[in-house]
């Protein structure tokens, strides 16, 4: 097995740079030889009269495709042995678009430029001085950039999952439209007269079949599906003696420890495989994959601490390194991985080497009672099951169809009468007020998200899993719990669209019995969230005209003709549109009115989607369900959620108030 | 202009990198890349002229104080090497200006500085340019680096026309 410089954090040493220098003569030999120590030639490809660019970066790009699928595939060059780039859609876009203006501009990229320069050519030299200028340009601007370089993170993502293929296949149709490309590029300069001199001759019949050949051969090597990471492999990933110091270790005991202790906003981020996870994972840990790992985490970006876990190191600090790259500064690894937990933590005192006090002994103790069993494998959905977008809209036959389904956890918000006379397999009643209590002294406001975690616990809701909400005539009750899984930052939920109404008129399955429900420990979110708004700001919008605050209570409460508080009437700006606009209710269930139309009512009052708005009713009720509307349903970025609402607002006499007709 | 031999069968050239690419995986466990050394060669020179005014910066910051201590600058130099060694050998040794018939130098020089300045700058923006991210990234498959291929691609055809009297007379 081969292991890189980059896989035993070697990179920066030495050897490392040798050898980098070595790979770099060889790669001007490749450019120059190809003929790219010429801006002419390389500008050619742009007006079509020399498509050795194409040709050349086609081929390189098989070549090494196919090379590290054989070596990925036999097992010579564990994947985590290899840096993968992250994908960041924005930035990768843009970048792709002024790089090949500025190449077209300039004729050089910056790899054949060195090259040209080598070659005595003058305005190769001065591209290359351009280039430096437009990277202390970019250092310059990188303050007002920075949302740019980081707009649309995804982490390391692979094209092939998204087209549904596995890794082999993906590389065999790339080899296949490159070998199509080939004899295209010839037929085009022949045509135009500037070559396709291969065309004739056994050169490019040969080459086609030998690059198909091995695209076969790869296919055969390549694993099923995608990488698969490689536990146990030992060493930090090299990049993490680069980044900056501060960020640490977290020793397997201090962990332990503070687990135990239940700390809140301790995240524990497991990155290995879906199967791996399921076999064994620390208590408490959620499920981070590597591929998902920036999505999973960033509700707890800078918010708390968050330990990531491999089973040796290398896959934990490619992540954590990785996330640095995105702007995370609070992740931290666990030393010696998974490895180091179970020879440190979970090893019982007597299978010890070493002498053990009885104060150890004690804390291996209760160590292994809180880790050591071994929590019912939580199987996560596979991504292909879960209704898409989350958060959103499931529908009853899609519900019927994942019933039983360890990862899926349901939840009745009729009354508890009506549950029990029957309710969907497996659902848990919740009456959702319990999830609101008084806060600051202002009622029904949603709870802290310990408070929250707590109940999700008691549910047996893991971060994993996916909550179904089927509420009974109001689809308020629904949101409402909607915003205590956007407190936690659970993502994965859904609204049954219909309601339980829905699921009785279309006589689904039913049942009388309780579910079996085994409580889990639903990790506290670190730190508040981030769309809840107080008063101030609320007031300060009010001042400002920005964001806009919408009020969703009935007409005439926001006309002050009817009151059940202090005080009559709507904060001064705010527009009106009833919560009641949004749904239709009737015998058959609730629903939303179709996203079209909910599109076009609100394009009227929020022209694009990062107008800011802050949604208010009288408790914070109604308003999760136009928050729901905008943000899950409508894609608007900025909604904020003034949770205390009227009812808090009415009762303190220093905040204005207008009545219509005053 | 003849200068020297003729380049090399493009299809065997692509190889070649691409044999030269699979091995800086294999051995470095990461691809090749020339932004990079440029990058950092960038934050050299703005250490020198603002030393106080770089560290304190945000991204070139990161790199202080030994923003030269990198790979990616031990490959950039060993580019250079390497095409003196490929053109000499070749006789393609051939100081001079590159441009088209009755393109001014003044011209030449404005478009590729320009040039060379937005590659430059979107390098940075893509954290890497054709080689690191276009053909590192891409050989693994990796979604971001096949978008940032095929626009680079799409921007070039479609803004040439804008450069093109600087080849063509």
């Amino acid at each position: 097995m081969l292991s890189t410089f980059y896989g035993t954090d070697r990179l920066d040493s030495g050897a490392a740079w040798a050898a980098a220098f070595l790979l770099g003569v060889l790669f001007g030999i490749a450019l120059e030889q190809a003929g790219f120590g010429s801006s002419r030639r390389l500008a050619a490809v742009f007006y079509l009269d020399d498509l050795a660019v194409i040709k050349v970066m086609f081929t390189a790009l098989v070549t090494a495709m196919l090379g590290l699928i054989f070596l990925t595939g036999t097992g010579l060059l564990p994947p985590d042995q290899l840096y993968y780039l992250p994908t960041v859609y924005g930035a990768h876009l843009l970048g792709g678009l002024i790089l090949g203006a500025g190449f077209a501009m300039g004729g050089w990229c910056p790899g054949t430029a060195a090259v040209g320069a080598a070659s005595g050519k003058l305005d190769a030299w001065l591209f290359l001085a351009g280039g430096l200028a437009g990277c202390i340009l970019f250092n310059e601007l990188y303050p007002l950039l920075k949302p740019l370089a980081t707009w649309g993170e995804a982490g390391v993502d692979f094209l092939y999952p998204h087209l549904g293929l596995s890794q082999g296949s993906a590389a065999f149709y790339v080899s296949l439209l490159a070998v199509a490309v080939f004899w295209g590029c010839e037929l085009l300069e022949r045509r135009r007269g500037v070559g396709g001199q291969l065309l004739s001759g056994r050169f490019l019949p040969t080459f086609s079949g030998a690059l198909l050949v091995a695209a076969a051969v790869a296919y055969l090597a390549a694993p099923l599906p995608g990488m698969g990471p490689q536990p146990g492999a030992k060493g930090e990933a090299a990049l993490l003696a680069q980044v900056e110091a501060g960020l640490d270790h977290m020793e397997p005991e201090e962990l332990a420890d503070r687990l135990l202790a239940r700390e809140p906003g301790l995240v524990v981020a497991d990155v290995r495989s879906e199967a791996e996870f399921q076999a064994f994972h620390i208590r408490g840990a959620i499920h981070a994959p590597l591929p998902r790992v920036h999505e999973v985490l960033a509700p707890f970006k800078n918010k708390g601490t968050i330990v990531l876990y491999s089973g040796g190191m290398t896959h934990a600090a490619q992540a954590r390194d990785s996330l640095f790259r995105q702007g995370f500064r609070n992740v931290y690894l666990l030393s010696e991985g998974l490895v180091g937990f179970r020879e440190r933590v979970l090893k019982p005192a007597s299978l010890r080497a070493e002498p053990v006090t009885p104060e150890m002994a004690a804390r291996i103790s209760a160590w292994r009672t809180f880790f050591a069993p071994a929590p019912p494998a939580a199987a996560g959905p596979e991504p292909a099951e879960l209704p898409a977008p989350l958060p959103g809209l499931v529908e009853t036959e899609w519900l019927a169809r994942h019933l039983g389904q360890p990862w899926l956890k349901i939840i009745d918000l009729r009354s508890q009468p009506e549950y029990n006379s029957g309710h969907i397999p497996g659902a848990v009643y919740l009456n959702y007020d319990s999830l609101r209590g008084v806060v600051g002294g202002v009622s029904s406001m949603l709870l802290p998200g310990e408070l929250l975690a707590a109940h999700f616990s008691l549910m047996g809701i893991t971060p994993g899993d996916l909550i179904v909400l089927a509420p009974g005539e109001k689809m308020q009750d629904a949101t409402l719990v909607g915003m205590a899984a956007e407190r936690l930052g659970h993502r994965r939920y859904a609204i049954l669209q219909g309601g339980m109404p829905r699921w009785l008129a279309e006589k689904r399955p039913l049942t009388t019995a309780l579910p079996a429900i085994t409580p889990s420990r639903y990790p506290v979110p670190p730190g508040a969230d981030d769309f809840t708004v107080a008063a101030d700001k609320v007031l300060e919008a009010s001042r400002r005209g920005r964001p806009l605050i919408l009020d969703v209570r009935p007409a005439e409460y926001y006309r002050g003709e009817k009151s059940e508080e202090a005080r009559a009437g709507h904060i001064p700006g705010a527009k009106n549109r009833p919560f009641s606009d949004d749904v239709i209710a009737g015998k058959e269930g609730v629903f939303f009115r179709p996203a079209a139309e909910l599109a076009a009512a609100y394009a009227r009052l929020l022209p694009d989607k990062d107008t800011p708005v802050i949604v208010h009713c009288r408790t914070g009720h109604q308003a999760s369900q136009t928050f729901f509307v905008l943000k899950r349903l409508l894609g608007y970025r900025q909604v904020l959620y003034y949770d205390a609402g009227w009812s808090e607002w009415a009762s303190r006499p220093e905040l204005p108030v207008v009545k219509e007709g005053k | 202009m003849a200068s020297g031999k003729p380049p090399l069968n493009p299809y065997l050239a692509g190889v070649f990198l691409g044999l030269v690419l699979t091995a800086s995986y294999a051995v470095l466990g990461a691809g090749l890349g020339a932004s990079g050394g440029l990058a950092r060669l960038a934050a050299a020179l703005s250490h020198l002229a603002a030393p106080a005014h770089t560290q304190a910066s945000a991204y070139f910051g990161a790199w202080a104080p030994h923003y030269l201590s990198y790979y990616l600058v031990f490959m950039f130099v060993g580019l250079f090497v390497g095409g003196l060694l490929s053109a000499g050998v070749a006789g393609r040794l051939r100081p001079g200006l590159e441009r088209g018939p009755g393109c001014p130098a003044a011209r030449r020089m404005v478009f590729v500085f320009g040039g060379g300045l937005l590659v430059g700058f979107a390098s940075r923006l893509a954290q890497g340019c054709t080689s690191g991210q276009a053909l590192s990234g891409g050989a693994l498959l990796l979604t971001g680096s096949l978008i940032f291929l095929a626009a680079l691609f799409v921007s070039g055809f479609a803004v040439a026309r804008f450069f093109r009297s600087q080849w063509y007379a």
